[in-house]
């Protein structure tokens, strides 16, 4: 069996990671809107033989590389030099994506272009003739619909063809006499360095330094012809040389098009109108708001019966351990502990489910993609590009991918600002805190307050974005420049398959850290031996008398002290330890009672308690992603400390100022 | 003549949102509530922002402009979904007080939501369905 490895290229949200999916029946998470997939994935198939490696490589829509995600792309092509790149093109936007096609064939590299979404181009009137763009472009065109997997099989055949076959495509573009003349002259400069000649297309490199890629100019410059090569481009401007070959570009494409593409009756579509009223001005942001309010509405109500049944399951389970298991101190470490402390996170999986269920519904249809384009006159005004918000809305269900796609962000001090604001964006675990505590205090008011805290984790970050814009990380932003996707109603499989994919993953924390932070806080309210379980006494209420003095101008007490210490590693184990703290394993909702009946917690410390958790420390998987994505040990620290301090004051100013509104309840 | 009725129908169920959302909220803000218009601030402004879509639809249409069919159709959109919302969730309270064995009236169930909700489905049945289906399928 012979190995192949293939390259899955193209635009951003041309249907890369579905095709990549239904190739290799991976179930890499897909989304209807540019900038989903930051880092390249890999999924394997077996065909005719060949065992055949898929690479999915982030969405770019030209090789001149400017993101972090786009150069990945781009160095895997370059530096691994797959066998084949399959360049996907949609087949609804082709003039864009072709611009990519030419880059992509001075590379030489083996391509075939799988022409998606052509059932979306069918549909508008649209006809292309397949043959005569392979015969002008030289590379094999095979029509595929990756959400239904059609042409799949065709696909991979073409791949392996060419792998086999492997014929150098010289280049398609001709840029006239001036530009062709001086990339003559940097490709003889740069064929005296053997080293480089052999890791890279000569004309290809030439043209990207004449066009000044900071990216290429990083390769020559270690070269020993390095000074010839900048005497050479010390004599032109990059500028004016990139504009020249982008047009030729075009030219070409422009050349191609009315020779392969029938194009069908073209008026505003459903799509357009519909943007005309989502993306308005002034009803833009209300209707964005009253969906996410909806969301919430919806999350907090159709859960509560399930979330009732999984409570009387727990409760049923503790009193059946109560009263059979022996000695005593098992019993408790099975009831209070693991039931009392896993239990009362289990409790909040309808919620966590349905939330993702809604998102992910909001997602595929492309609407999410329009609250990022609303937001950008907001982002704008605070010095950031309207990009920005598309990690924060993926933060929505866990910081860490949000603080990943920031990888998409072109400056780099755009990307850091991202990365730092994007722990104040209310992730899926921080919600069974608020479920507990806006459930227990604010009764029919709860949807309400819990879309609220969305509304303020929005407004920490946009707030604190525009601080440090003005301060740490002073520049201009770029202009936000994206590509609205079509609307499209999603299957209800795909829905419920993203719903599972994200949620299960807060089940699997609810069997791993949860349990594990259950066991630990457990022991700490249980020892030394002879104490009363959950007691001042306890290691646990030594460690809260400790921690108090920080958090008593807030209103929290000991237990609340030892619980948000815990959270540090993730934000479900707060919830966790009050229902170990409180030992309420044996009873329905005894946890929301139980923090009903503490004389030390009212309405107000519960409202302070919910702004502390938004706002500080998110977790420790997303520190380690924030260490990771900056490089920085100084940024990390920096993001920790902004984050607490910024937590206690918020917390300090809700917990003076709610009583005048809630009246001191 | 169509457009005519619709923009008939968009100003009353328009007028009606942006009626009763405002005493959504100056009950949740001031005092008792009407009945079968439970306080509520946040279905108040709910209900406000799909009234200005109505309305703004209206207006376009008044004027000629070709998008005030795309508001129009879009109000009854939003009309639609958040009373399928308000349904669901009283349909789940229903559910969670049969499992706690507690009292539950159908009348918990009628809020503005709803049944103007009833109103804006006719409307989608009569005007929306082909716009919708054309949406899917772009």
């Amino acid at each position: 069996m012979t190995g192949i490895r293939i390259a899955l290229a193209g635009n951003p949200n041309v249907g890369k990671t579905t095709l990549f999916n239904a190739l290799t029946g991976s179930r890499q998470h897909v989304g209807n809107w540019p900038g989903v997939t930051v880092e390249k994935k890999t999924g394997r198939v077996n065909r005719n033989g060949h065992a055949i490696e898929v690479i999915d490589l982030p969405g770019t829509y030209s090789l001149t590389a400017y993101s972090a995600d786009e150069v990945v792309a781009r160095d895997y092509i370059l530096e691994e030099k797959p066998d084949v790149v399959v360049q996907v093109v949609d087949a609804t936007n082709l003039e864009r994506n072709l611009y990519l096609t030419t880059q992509l064939a001075e590379l030489g590299v083996p391509i075939v272009i799988a022409l998606n979404m052509a059932d979306a181009a069918e549909a508008t009137g649209c006809t292309i003739d397949r043959e005569r763009l392979s015969a002008l472009l030289a590379i094999p065109v095979v029509r595929t619909v990756g959400i239904r997997g059609e042409g799949l099989d065709d696909l991979l055949d073409a791949a392996i063809r060419e792998a086999e076959t492997s014929p150098y495509h010289e280049h398609t573009v001709g840029y006239g006499n001036d530009v062709e003349a001086m990339i003559a002259s940097l490709v003889g400069v740069l064929a005296a360095d053997k080293d480089l000649a052999e890791r890279y297309p000569l004309r290809w490199l030439a043209a990207r330094l004449l066009e000044g890629d900071e990216n290429a100019l990083a390769k020559v410059r270690e070269s020993p012809v390095s000074s010839r090569v900048q005497d050479l481009l010390s004599a032109i401007d990059p500028d004016e040389y990139e504009a020249t070959m982008a047009d030729r570009r075009y030219d070409v494409i422009a050349a191609i098009l009315p020779q392969v593409r029938t194009a069908g009756a073209r008026g505003m579509n459903a799509s357009e109108m519909v943007d005309r009223v989502v993306t308005d001005r002034y009803l833009g942001i209300p209707i964005f708001l009253a969906l996410m309010w909806g969301t919430f509405e919806l999350t907090f109500a159709v859960a509560a019966p399930f979330a009732a049944l999984i409570e009387a399951g727990l409760a049923w389970l503790s009193a059946a351990v109560a009263g059979s298991i022996e000695p005593a101190w098992l019993a408790s470490l099975v009831g209070d502990g693991l039931i009392g402390g896993v239990g009362s996170v289990l409790v909040f999986v309808p919620n966590i489910f349905i939330l993702f269920l809604i998102l992910s519904f909001l997602e595929d249809t492309g609407y999410l993609a329009r609250a990022a384009f609303i937001m950008d006159r907001l982002m704008y005004a605070i010095g950031l590009p309207g990009k920005a918000f598309i990690p924060m809305l993926i933060g929505f269900g866990c910081n860490v991918p949000g603080i990943m796609a920031a990888r998409t962000i072109e400056g780099e001090k755009d990307r850091l600002i991202t990365i730092l604001v994007n722990p104040f964006i209310s992730c899926s675990a921080r919600l069974p805190v608020y479920i507990l505590f806006a459930g227990a205090f604010f009764g029919a008011a709860a949807g309400g307050v819990v879309f609220l805290l969305y509304v303020l984790g929005i407004a920490a970050a946009i707030g604190s974005a525009k601080l440090f814009r003005h301060t740490i990380l002073p520049g201009e932003s770029s202009p936000f420049i994206m590509e609205m996707p079509p609307y499209r109603l999603p299957t209800v499989w795909t829905s419920l398959l993203h719903m599972w994919s994200r949620g299960a993953m807060y089940v699997r924390k609810a069997g791993t850290i949860v349990f594990a932070g259950a066991l630990v806080v457990w022991c700490l309210a249980s020892f030394p031996f002879g104490v009363e379980y959950g007691s001042s006494a306890s290691l646990a209420g030594a460690l809260g008398h400790l921690l108090a003095p920080l958090v008593a101008p807030l209103g929290f007490d000991w237990k609340i002290a030892v619980a948000l210490l815990f959270g540090f590693v993730a934000k479900e184990v707060v919830v966790g330890s009050l229902g170990v703290l409180y030992g309420t394993g044996e009873e329905g909702d005894a946890l929301s009672m139980a923090l009903l009946a503490d004389p030390g917690l009212s309405a107000v410390t519960a409202l302070a308690l919910m702004v502390f958790v938004l706002l500080y420390t998110p977790c420790l998987a997303t520190i380690a992603t924030i260490r990771k994505e900056t490089g920085s040990w100084r940024w990390t620290g920096f993001s920790v400390a902004y984050g607490l301090v910024l937590a206690w004051l918020l917390a300090l100013i809700v917990g003076q100022i709610a009583p005048f509104f809630l009246g001191g309840a | 003549m169509s457009n005519m009725i619709k923009g008939v129908f968009g100003a009353v169920l328009g007028a009606l949102y942006g009626g009763l959302g405002t005493l959504q909220i100056a009950a949740a803000l001031t005092g008792p509530a009407v009945p079968f218009v439970p306080a509520s601030l946040f279905w108040g402004c709910v209900l406000l922002v799909i009234g200005a879509v109505l309305l703004t639809g209206v207006r376009n249409l008044a004027r000629g402009l070709d998008d005030g069919v795309v508001f129009f159709n879009v109000g009854i959109l939003l009309s639609v979904s958040f009373g399928v919302i308000s349904l669901l969730a009283a349909g789940a309270g229903a559910l969670e007080a049969a499992i706690a064995g507690e009292a539950w009236s159908v009348a918990d169930t009628l809020a503005p939501a709803v049944y103007l909700a009833a109103i804006g489905a006719a409307g989608f049945l009569a005007w929306c369905r082909a716009f919708f289906r054309g949406l899917a399928t772009a």
